[in-house]
């Protein structure tokens, strides 16, 4: 991986309507940083990732990410429509969306490349299924493997192990930390404040605004406090 | 009676059953797409309001040409569009506003019904309503083939990030596509609401577009087999709701739609998807 995967945030703030969700938040995700996003509901967590990923307008701010173009993002999946008619297979090669775009379909290269990326989340039995017809564990895996596809430098992730099984979070960790390995820079939105502890260097503590941000056992005790 | 005096002689014989034919047959073409992205979609009930988004505007092109479909459709195609794109500036993400969405349908279709009484007669008012399609004339049959055409070909070049952008739209925009798909896809709704007004009229002309993706939704396959079916499913309706109108003497627009309802109730029935009902259609 290349060193600019950096993602530095200049006063951030986002509103919708009148309320304000993000306030004033500055700071730098180093490049291949691995980094939990805390905080009490309504703190303003998934804004600030939704806003990295351009997803939601800022109201204020910038946000400087030279790897945007090589962005994954993965929101809450309670944000995906779970009836819709689609395959596991499908859903996870959509990950090269990039290399067939708008207008082809994915090529067979693709498609292996797919099936690779479901066998590392334990997902190899499951290629043809709708995905209405599958867990949510397995739901969240195929979305991995989905971003795994996407090979992207900057991964964005929203509560990634919320109303997942206890089979399926330690198979997904084992990825979080190999693309940590990898270089990547990866920023998770967590409720798990022991998993935080034992895992992630980095702490963001929000509270619509920065409250604390830095190595995590510095960092962490403010959430708690 | 013979099948072919039942199902062959009232096309045979008749020039304006034919045309109607034509017209429910492209309209169908465009439906079975465009209906099946906006049930994936769950906005059905968007669907419904722009239907009656159209008839304000649709009354005052009355009001200035009288029932010229020029007139109507242009109207009609200002003002959907303008409410289309009202809704998009005032919402974000899937908010639940069906309040201000049933408020804005009565007002509509109130003001559309009222600026056409006031200038015109009372069969003018149940056209606009309930449409006119067995008086589609070669003009109107010709504009709704182009429209259906420019529909299903803007569909098929499109299909793939419209449909991506009705189950994960933060995706398209986090893989860097900014392209307002949603937009696109709300102007292509106004588009064959107006196509299919003259023929159905402001109150129905939802009903051959969802009805049909209803049911073929019912059957669990994916995203393109579903629009085939929803086409197929919206042929059938239009064959067998203008034979019985015409041998029944009942209202055509009605029995069309109808006919779709109860392709529905069967698909409900034989797939067993009773309970996914208010999931589907809300």
């Amino acid at each position: 991986m290349e060193a600019d995967n950096c993602v530095a945030l200049h006063n951030v703030t986002v509103r919708y309507g009148r309320r304000v969700a993000l306030e004033g938040v500055s700071g730098e995700f180093v490049s291949g940083s691995l980094t939990a996003v805390v905080g009490a509901n309504g703190a303003g967590k998934s804004t600030l990732l939704a806003a990295i990923a351009g997803v939601v307008p800022l109201a204020k701010g910038v946000v400087d990410c030279a790897a945007r173009r090589r962005l994954g993002y993965l929101p809450q999946l309670t944000a995906i429509d779970r009836d819709y008619p689609l395959t596991v297979a499908e859903l996870i090669a959509l990950g090269g969306w990039r290399e067939f775009g708008a207008f082809r379909s994915p090529g067979t290269a693709l498609r292996t490349r797919a099936a690779a990326a479901a066998e590392t989340v334990g997902l190899a039995g499951r290629l043809g299924q709708p995905i209405a017809e599958i867990s949510v564990g397995e739901l969240q895996r195929a979305l991995f493997a989905r971003l795994v596809l996407q090979d992207a430098a900057v991964i964005l992730l929203d509560e990634p192990f919320a109303a997942i099984d206890a089979q399926t979070v330690p198979v997904l960790l084992d990825q979080l930390m190999r693309w940590h390995r990898e270089g990547r820079t990866v920023i998770a939105v967590m409720h798990d404040l022991g998993l935080v502890r034992a895992r992630f260097p980095v702490t963001l503590v929000l509270a619509r605004h920065c409250v604390a941000w830095g190595a995590t056992d510095v960092a962490l005790p403010a959430m708690v406090a | 009676m013979s099948a072919h005096a039942l199902v062959v002689e009232p096309f045979e014989t008749l020039a304006f059953m034919r045309s109607a034919l034509v017209a429910c047959l492209a309209l169908a073409l465009m439906n079975g797409a465009v209906g099946t992205l906006l049930v994936l979609r769950r906005m059905s009930l968007d669907g419904d309001v722009l239907g009656h988004a159209v008839m304000p505007g649709a009354a005052v092109g009355f009001l200035y040409a009288g029932p010229s479909p020029k007139w109507l459709s242009l109207g009609g195609l200002a003002s959907g569009l303008a409410v289309a794109a009202l809704a998009g500036m005032t919402t974000h993400g899937r908010a639940r506003r069906d309040a201000g969405l049933v408020a804005f349908y009565l007002v509509a279709l109130s003001l559309g019904v009222v600026l056409v009484a006031w200038r015109g007669s009372n069969v003018d008012v149940m056209s606009v309503l309930f449409g006119t399609v067995l008086a589609i004339d070669q003009r109107a049959l010709l504009q709704i083939a182009v429209v259906s055409s420019v529909i299903v070909l803007v569909i098929a070049t499109l299909y793939r990030p419209l449909a991506v952008s009705a189950f994960d739209p933060a995706f398209l925009r986090a893989v860097g596509t900014r392209a307002p798909y949603g937009a696109v896809f709300q102007a292509l709704v106004v588009l064959a609401l107006v196509a299919s007004f003259r023929a159905f009229g402001t109150l129905l002309a939802v009903g051959p577009m969802l009805l049909p993706a209803a049911a073929a939704r019912c059957w669990g396959l994916g995203v393109a087999a579903s629009m085939a079916l929803a086409t197929g499913f919206g042929l059938a309706a239009s064959i067998v709701g203008l034979l019985v109108s015409y041998h029944g003497n009942l209202p055509s627009g009605p029995a069309i739609v109808l006919a779709a309802g109860l392709l529905f109730g069967i698909s409900l029935a034989a797939t067993g998807s009773w309970r996914r009902l208010t999931a589907m259609i809300g």
